[in-house]
């Protein structure tokens, strides 16, 4: 179970303090997808970055499967997210000075995992995301789908337990977006992987078991 | 934690890096490189000054008024290649009516030819020979009594009176040479003093220390024998100036390629840092991303300083070859009396410490951009990817 309890976030900039969430509150059983919809500036990364502990909310509370994740020293929150967490980004996933395979095995390396099984979850990635190919490939030599595939591998390799994407298919064209987005849904049932996703993306949208509108930072619909 | 996991990412981030890499680890190459022939450079002076200064006549160590109950091969101990006995009978040179007050030295001229060098000095004549009744006298004394090589002077002590052909005349241009010193071979003299001096040449790297302490253990230390550096201590003085002229250099040098280092390691960190905050969202910790920074610093710093620690040790060993010849800027200096070549020489320190004082600027160079990555929220970073 993911929990908010009234979740505010403002930054400081030269014009001033902006309030960019204000009492943001929800809930989301495990296994389930939440999709956060909203106009660009909403506050959609924000959120996400938050349930991640990438930020810290300036108020409210994130409980993220029963651990209090604000709470946590930068160790343990550290810890907690290497273990627990996978991201997504628009764009600019991937380690660029490390190959596709290398990126893919990182967390699992982070996670002390066997070098055979390490070897074992690398091969079914490659295969599941249709990759094989492109193992020894460097960022900069991958399609953005492709990229986004890599990505997804490595954010997934360590089966963790909530899922973030940042608007994962923004820089994809529709039909690579669609597939991506049919590929994270199946293995999100499959493995009861939680997964919060920000997005414009109408595909996703219909896939999701909530939906949450904001609008300047404030929940207007759910 | 795992480190050889961080090292070998390290190794990949700096092997796949390859245009920052080479920069970085030019500038780095270059500077050690350079101090490394520097540093040899300097050693190589000191050596020159050290080897003209003693080598001219006076040798490593100077024996004074040594009783005749030490013999001359009781000086002959670990280090020491030659002990060259001397005697000194005051008195005064006369010459057609004119005299001059001379220390004649009396000394084996086949063994002075081999171990000083105050026979390239003479600028008139020759060097005196073996059991004949020669003199060589000092530039001032024979513009003095006005002779030349070639005509007999006569030279009266308290006990003796002899007379000697001129066999040269030397001017060295230091002036505890110059004034008032004449030798002559001491098979012509009858009549010897108690007393004699020595010059203790010792062997090339041997310790001068070692030497006096082994003196000392043979109770023959004090007041007979003193070392180059209790006789010439503007010379002791000056090779320690040189010395902390070089660390200056040093220093400085390094000071300004850390400089220059930190920069460039902050706008290649920087100009990374995507990377660093994927990794921080990914759940690495700030002391594993600090590991991460540290092995790149390190582990160019060794490949870099071992390429610069080489070209300089094959730039000291081809110009050791022929040495450096900077006679035109030493011919007025009377540390250089006999020779203007430097031979450039290494030491392990000189070798080493380069590589050492890089590393460590190196280090202190990368706390900066390290900090900025560290200090820096995963989202602040990531909200500029």
């Amino acid at each position: 179970m993911i929990e908010a309890f009234n979740i505010s976030k403002s930054f400081s900039s030269g014009s001033g303090v902006r309030q960019v969430l204000s009492d943001i509150s929800f809930k989301l059983e495990k296994g389930k997808l939440l999709t956060i919809i909203g106009k660009s500036g909403s506050g959609k990364t924000t959120i996400l970055n938050c349930l991640g502990g990438l930020d810290i909310p300036d108020s409210g509370r994130i409980n993220c499967f029963g651990t209090d994740i604000n709470s946590l020293s930068e160790k343990k929150r550290c810890l907690f997210q290497r273990k627990n967490l996978g991201f997504i980004f628009q764009s600019g996933n991937l380690l660029s000075y490390l190959t596709v395979s290398e990126n893919i095995v990182f967390p699992l390396v982070l996670n002390n995992e066997t070098k055979k099984f390490r070897e074992k979850r690398l091969e079914s990635l490659l295969e599941i995301l249709e990759l094989k190919l492109f193992a020894s490939a460097m960022p900069h030599e991958l399609s953005g789908g492709q990229a986004q595939r890599a990505a997804f591998a490595r954010a997934i390799a360590h089966s963790p337990q909530l899922l973030l994407a940042d608007e994962p298919t923004a820089s994809l064209d529709t039909q690579t977006g669609l597939d991506l987005i049919k590929l994270m849904h199946r293995v999100g049932r499959e493995n009861r992987t939680t997964i919060v996703v920000s997005t414009h993306d109408r595909e996703i949208i219909q896939c999701a078991d909530k939906i949450i509108h904001l609008t300047d930072g404030k929940i207007t619909g759910e | 934690m795992n480190p050889i996991f961080w090292i070998k990412t390290a190794s990949l981030f700096l092997t796949r890096s390859k245009r920052a890499t080479l920069t970085l680890g030019l500038m780095i190459s270059f500077a050690v490189g350079t101090l490394v022939f520097i540093t040899a450079i300097a050693i190589g002076i000191n050596d020159s000054m050290i080897r003209n200064s003693t080598g001219l006549y006076s040798g490593h160590i100077t024996g004074f008024n040594l009783p005749e109950t030490i013999a001359q091969e009781t000086l002959l101990v670990d280090g020491v290649s030659n002990v060259l006995q001397r005697f000194q009978i005051p008195g005064s040179l006369h010459y057609r009516g004119k005299n001059e007050m001379i220390t004649l030295i009396a000394v084996t001229p086949d063994q002075e030819v081999k171990k000083t060098a105050l026979w390239k000095k003479i600028i008139n004549g020759r060097y005196i020979s073996d059991n004949a009744s020669e003199i060589l006298i000092n530039y001032d004394t024979a513009k003095i009594l006005d002779i030349h090589p070639g005509e007999t002077a006569v030279f009266r002590s308290d006990s003796s009176v002899y007379s000697f052909a001129v066999a040269g005349i030397f001017k060295t241009g230091v002036d505890r040479v110059d004034n008032g010193i004449a030798f002559c071979p001491v098979s012509t003299l009858s009549n010897l003093p108690a007393s004699w001096d020595g010059a203790v040449f010792l062997d090339s790297g041997a310790d001068l220390r070692a030497v006096m302490a082994a003196y000392t253990r043979k109770g023959l230390k004090s007041p007979y024998l003193k070392t180059w550096e209790e006789l010439m201590p503007d010379l002791t003085q000056l090779i320690e100036l040189n010395r902390i002229s070089m660390g200056f250099v040093l220093i400085l040098v390094l000071g300004v390629v850390s400089f220059g280092t930190a920069c460039a390691f902050a706008i290649f960190i920087i100009s990374n840092i995507r990377e660093y905050g994927i990794m921080k969202a990914m759940g690495v910790t700030p002391k594993e991303n600090a590991v991460l920074i540290f092995s790149e610093v390190i582990l160019m710093n060794l490949v870099a300083s071992f390429a610069g620690t080489l070209a300089g040790f094959l730039a000291v060993f081809i110009t050791s070859k022929t040495g450096i010849d900077l006679s035109t800027f030493t011919s007025h200096n009377q540390y250089f009396v006999v020779s203007g070549l430097i031979i450039p020489r290494l030491t392990i320190v000189s070798l080493f410490l380069p590589s050492v004082l890089a590393l460590s600027f190196c280090l202190f160079a990368a706390v900066w951009p390290t900090w900025i990555v560290l200090r820096q929220r995963t989202a602040e970073i990531l909200r500029n990817i």
